[in-house]
């Protein structure tokens, strides 16, 4: 699908409203990025994202879901970081069928 | 960070038909083409000398949604992960409902109204259990699979659908 991102990158995937919106199928951002901060990062590159497609969307991590909380109270101490060469996707609410 | 899977899957592509990527388990077949859907070779995954049943289900594009009359559907997805969740899918509602088989099958790109996006056929000892994971089986992918219908409407107008709430996407222009 996605071509392997340059190194110091990771692609990220937008799907169905969420590549309308960004009027891209895939990127290649700057790693590493903490996960808390990735919603950021995309609405300072596509001003009222946030509101319009991510805060209903689920984020994957190459193809695991991850928790994207941007809670700075969870100190769990595991706190997870996009590295170089992962693949995230934004899965925007699914219609198959 | 990611857990790999736990299952033997393995992605199997037809050189004849690069379009149509499928995983298999077992009695599980699952899968995701270009191409048009052929409800009888769906079907034959399935068959079982131990089975009394076979239930298919074959939902079909819809010409209207809401009245607002509609040229054509077209669905994308996120090819690897769609095809783990359809297994997912597939293995548990094999054991919870004692399959002999499952298999599911869902159209990508543009299908004409009318036709076929998604087939799904069950086998198992007595219809009653074939009817059931049947309907599980479609609830399910709706759900969860990771594929995405977007409607155009007549004028070229398309819009993102969201199963969820029955709710429409953003409009796309």
């Amino acid at each position: 699908m996605a071509s392997k991102p340059p190194p110091g990158h990771f692609n990220i995937l937008y799907f169905a409203t969420a590549g309308s919106y960004t009027a891209k199928n895939v990127e290649a951002l700057p790693a590493p990025l903490p996960l808390k901060k990735l919603f950021g990062t995309l609405e300072e590159r596509y001003q009222g994202i946030r509101a319009s497609v991510l805060d209903h969307s689920l984020v994957t991590i190459n193809l695991t879901y991850v928790d994207v909380t941007d809670d700075e109270a969870s100190e769990d101490g595991d706190q997870i970081v996009i590295k170089e060469g992962d693949e995230v996707a934004i899965i925007p609410p699914v219609s198959s069928g | 960070m990611a857990t790999e899977p736990t299952t033997t899957e393995a992605t199997t592509t037809n050189p004849e038909d690069p379009t149509t990527h499928s995983l298999s388990e077992e009695a599980c077949y699952v899968a995701l083409t270009d191409l048009p859907l052929d409800i009888k070779s769906v079907t034959d995954k399935v068959r079982s000398p131990e089975a009394g049943a076979i239930v298919i289900f074959a939902g079909t594009t819809r010409n209207n949604f809401a009245t607002h009359p509609i040229s054509h559907l077209s669905y994308t997805a996120y090819h690897p992960l769609a095809l783990r969740t359809l297994l997912s899918i597939a293995t548990s509602l094999q054991t919870a409902h004692q399959l002999h088989g499952i298999a599911m099958v869902h159209r990508l790109g543009e299908v004409p109204i009318g036709e076929e996006s998604i087939v799904i056929a069950v086998s198992a000892a007595h219809r009653q259990a074939a009817w059931r994971a049947g309907e599980d089986a479609l609830e399910a992918c709706k759900a969860r699979v990771e594929i995405w219908k977007r409607e155009v409407f007549e004028g070229g107008e398309g819009v993102w659908r969201a199963n969820r709430d029955g709710g429409r996407g953003e409009r796309v222009g």
